[in-house]
């Protein structure tokens, strides 16, 4: 239960106390909405995680077969030695986007996939082997920096969630019940001094009387 | 700090997210990196994507009507998870992506809704919390 907050049991102290409770209580009903807009794209995005993850794992082992195809059909060394000449260089845009001032990456990938001309390693020494698994490398790569902006995305909204829902909690649980504990205090000790003053009254008009 | 300090703080925050500039969306679309500026000094980028999207439901000549981001206002006395779209391009817009009757000047949409028009369009969209 709310510890009741020490206050005068006067008229002002319980004006006080009610703009205190419609400031709280609008703070709290904001709070809940952008609450429920943060699980709505907490969902969203999770959703979205659900179907690019199996589509990376998947394109992933696809190119990590046609790698070991590579190193038997190649060599292994020879595949290294092209890998070390590859150029590594990506043309990724990466802004923020801003979700209730959350701010979450967007994540803007030109093309990926190039063709084995401008891959940078030499051809007369490789296969065209080498050049499908890069192919699909590629492929895999530019699912996984997708996947990587949604996974970046859905830990900022869960720490938001966290954070804002800590506070709709202090403010349902602890502030607003302990604003109206003292309210109720207030209005209780202020009837409890009104009748002691009617009683008082009415004792004073029935001792005047009396003297009459 | 008092309670009603932070409070206070915390709805003053609300909106920090929303930009000082609202951009038409034929300025969007002809600018080389669309974005706009929040009231706190962040970046906002639209996906072009989203913009040719948008192009393609409205005739060109109300592509600078529309500005964006499109806000999508959050009013508790509206009633929970309900949201206004205001302004009549905003409106023509959102009532063809989320296939309702169009309605002038305003519309209200509902979470589900919301969750649609989130999904479609995540970064031409944004919150507005109203009190």
């Amino acid at each position: 239960m709310a510890m009741a907050l020490a206050v005068a049991p006067t008229r002002m102290e319980l004006l006080k106390l009610r703009q205190r409770v419609g400031l709280a209580q609008k703070g709290y009903d904001l709070l809940k909405e952008k609450m429920d807009a943060l699980v709505i794209e907490f969902f969203e995005v999770l959703k979205r995680i659900q179907e690019a993850r199996p589509k990376a794992l998947e394109q992933l082992s696809v190119a990590h077969r046609a790698l070991s195809m590579c190193f038997a059909i190649v060599g292994t060394l020879e595949t290294k030695q092209a890998s070390k000449e590859t150029k590594r260089e990506l043309q990724v845009d990466v802004s923020t986007r801003h979700i209730m001032g959350i701010a979450v990456p967007a994540v803007e990938v030109g093309e990926v996939e190039r063709n084995a001309l401008i891959r940078g390693y030499g051809l007369h020494m490789t296969s065209s082997v080498l050049d499908e698994a890069s192919k699909k490398f590629e492929r895999a790569l530019k699912l996984l920096i997708e996947l990587a902006e949604l996974e970046e995305s859905a830990f900022a909204i869960a720490r938001e969630f966290e954070k804002t829902k800590r506070r709709v909690n202090a403010l349902e649980y602890i502030l607003i019940p302990r604003l109206k504990e003292a309210i109720k205090f207030i209005m209780m000790r202020l009837d409890e001094m009104e009748r002691e003053n009617f009683s008082r009254l009415k004792r004073i008009k029935a001792m005047l009387e009396e003297r009459e | 700090m008092s309670s009603d300090r932070i409070i206070k703080l915390e709805l003053s925050r609300l909106n920090l997210h929303l930009p000082e500039r609202r951009l038409s969306l034929k300025e969007a679309l002809l600018s080389p990196r669309p974005q706009v500026v929040a009231r706190d000094g962040s970046v906002h980028v639209f996906k072009r994507g989203e913009l040719e999207f948008l192009a393609g439901l409205l005739p060109e000549a109300d592509r600078d009507k529309l500005p964006l981001p499109i806000l999508i206002a959050l009013e508790p006395k509206l009633g929970r998870g309900t949201a206004r779209i205001s302004g009549e391009v905003e409106v023509k817009v959102v009532s063809q992506v989320l296939g309702k009757e169009a309605a002038a000047g305003e519309l209200l949409i509902y979470r589900p809704e919301v969750a649609i028009l989130r999904r479609k369009l995540p970064t031409t969209t944004q919150y507005l919390f109203m009190w």
